[in-house]
């Protein structure tokens, strides 16, 4: 960092597909939307993995129990890598982790829609409470696939620090959905489980979708503008879309 | 929240006619705390008559090599720069934040890796740094160092990095690019472009067997350079970027507050900027955030926690007064120039302009 003369505005910068590196470097509108972004993630993260905590006791047998153990450990060490970035801007990281009851859940029926709600910044879908180990699995499997979607998208965020730190946990949260997917191949073995699985997909598939956000959002070409964002959430809503027939259909659960 | 501490200077040496590189030796107990990682910068601070100024400047030493050094290249019309080139003495006291950034990778002592690098002009600051410490560091890899720059005599750190290549004999390999002074091979003549590094991959950079590239130089550069790289079969995760602090302007400018009269309404009227569209709409002075109020009118504004804690609603107050309730985010000197969290913000004066894009 140090300066020199032959530079441009740091908008057509980002418009050609530049990357910032330092809170030093970023325009104000760009730190607003960054910085909505990246807590966006981190209530998400924390919301879910203070979600999956319940699900450890009703785990069956001690694979499941270390699985649902990791995924809510390392769901917490992303939130944290995250809020570290967030702590370059200046927020407070430990009132931050303690702002909000992380693991309160709205009625199994509330219709929220895409809208998030309450005081925090957790996609909607994180608001649902989890009911027993099936369902548990179900979201876990439905959202980890809309996660890799995101996280692909994400890894090209144009703060590079940002962007790194995607790179760095994509591995994990992928490692997070195989876990699912074979807990998911052993709950679909028995025609009970089966069942109950089905049901659960029918509750949890269109509240993941409706994460993905409005189609033709107006915040998108803002985010586009910057470099935060690439494709439209509707490109990321199809792949996902395939994704989850592509996993669920050999399993007997499409 | 990063706090800054004194540290001492005990060298201020010229390194070229507009740069000096300057030596700073932490307090005792602050010895811990300015332990770098090669790459990272500085951020000081200093008061210009009644402005704080807050300047980043990246280190140049190794990790392994004692000291904590910095390059300051003069612009024009930057107050810092030029303070710290014309009037910056040993025996003064300056004050920084601990070292800050992300410009580097993991120093594995066994490790064999081939890194790049790419410099512009004062751009050789950081990496710099990664040069001597990964030479010193990882004695089984190499790097090969772009360095872009006007003429020779601007070029910073010339005799330090032929001392490196003696030293680290065929682990360091330099290839100088000149933008105005011919040189032998038309190759290292002109300004480093996307054609100009198609030219060194096919000829002198074996790009495949490259681990990590380093870029620091203006924004231009990083992107035909970053292109360049992309094109010719580095992954996104393999650039690394350290982008000039050019953002910056030369001097703080100023709260515009008019302290207008005592206030006997108890509505406001705020004029809300964001994304370059001005809005205004009435507001009442208690019970509803700045924030809240611009949401209530339509106004995408960013925010997150509503808690005073995240900094994401930040804003300037450009005229009319206003209190915060809450500040966990927010320095004093950002709360001097003007700039609050409107999740917490609550209009005093009659008339409050506020804008979410300075």
């Amino acid at each position: 960092m140090s300066e020199d003369t032959e530079t441009m505005p740091i908008e057509d910068y980002l418009a050609q597909g530049g990357q910032l590196t330092s809170p030093a470097n970023v325009p104000p509108r760009y730190r607003g939307e960054l910085l909505r972004l990246m807590a966006s993630f981190v209530d998400s993260e924390l919301a879910a993995s203070a979600g999956f905590a319940d699900t450890i006791n009703t785990a069956p047998g001690i694979t499941a129990r270390i699985a649902a153990c990791k995924i809510t450990l390392e769901k917490a060490d992303h939130a944290g890598r995250v809020l570290d970035l967030m702590g370059d801007f200046g927020a407070d990281q430990g009132r931050y982790a303690t702002q909000h009851p992380w693991a309160d859940r709205l009625p199994r029926d509330a219709a929220l829609g895409q809208a998030r709600h309450g005081a925090d910044m957790r996609l909607a879908v994180f608001h649902y409470p989890i009911e027993g180990w099936v369902d548990a699995v179900v979201m876990n499997v439905l959202q980890g696939l809309a996660a890799g979607v995101t996280l692909d998208e994400m890894a090209r965020v144009s703060y590079a620090p940002l962007a790194d730190v995607f790179r760095a946990i994509a591995p994990r949260e992928r490692r997070h959905t195989e876990l699912g997917v074979t807990g998911l191949a052993e709950i679909a073995a028995t025609e009970a489980g089966r069942a109950e699985a089905k049901a659960s997909v029918v509750y949890w598939r269109p509240r993941v979708a409706d994460s993905f956000g409005s189609l033709a959002s107006a915040r998108f070409e803002t985010q586009k503008r910057f470099g935060l964002r690439h494709r439209p959430n509707e490109a990321l809503l199809a792949d996902w879309t395939a994704q989850v027939q592509a996993t669920l259909a050999p399993l007997g659960l499409d | 929240m990063a706090r800054f501490h004194s540290l001492d200077v005990v060298d201020v040496r010229k390194e070229t006619r507009d740069a000096v590189v300057v030596t700073l030796k932490p307090r005792g107990e602050d010895a811990a705390l300015f332990d770098f990682t090669q790459g990272q910068y500085l951020t000081f601070r200093r008061k210009f008559d009644e402005d704080e100024l807050r300047r980043s400047y990246s280190i140049c030493a190794g990790k392994g090599d004692g000291l904590l050094k910095v390059g300051i290249k003069r612009v024009d019309g930057g107050a810092f720069s030029t303070w710290a080139n014309e009037e910056l003495t040993a025996g003064t006291t300056l004050e920084a934040m601990p070292p800050m950034g992300r410009f580097f990778t993991p120093i594995e002592p066994e490790a064999a890796r081939n890194y790049l690098g790419f410099a512009g002009g004062s751009g050789i600051t950081p990496v710099l740094s990664i040069i001597k410490t990964v030479l010193a560091a990882e004695p089984r890899s190499t790097f090969t160092l772009v360095y872009a720059n006007r003429q020779i005599s601007s070029i910073m750190f010339r005799e330090e990095l032929e001392d490196l290549k003696n030293r680290y004999l065929g682990r360091l390999s330099i290839v100088h690019v000149l933008e105005s002074e011919a040189q032998d091979i038309d190759l290292f003549t002109g300004r480093v472009d996307a054609e100009k590094c198609a030219a060194l991959f096919r000829t002198w950079i074996d790009l495949p067997s490259i681990s990590t590239a380093f870029i620091c130089g203006p924004e231009p550069m990083m992107l035909a350079i970053a292109g360049a790289l992309k094109e010719h079969g580095l992954a996104e995760a393999q650039i690394k970027f350290e982008l000039f602090a050019s953002g910056q302007p030369g001097r703080a400018r100023k709260r515009a507050v008019s302290a207008e009269a005592t206030a006997s309404n108890s509505t406001t009227e705020a004029t809300v900027t964001l994304d370059g569209a001005t809005r205004s709409f009435r507001m009442p002075k208690e019970g509803q955030s700045l924030l809240d109020a611009a949401l209530s009118a339509n106004i995408d504004a960013p925010y997150a926690c509503k808690a005073g804690v995240c900094s994401t609603c930040r804003a300037k107050v450009l005229e009319g007064e206003t209190e915060m309730a809450v500040n966990h985010a927010l320095e004093d000197y950002e709360v001097r120039q003007g700039y609050v969290l409107t999740c917490q913000c609550f209009p005093l004066s009659d008339k409050v302009v506020v804008s979410y894009d300075q």
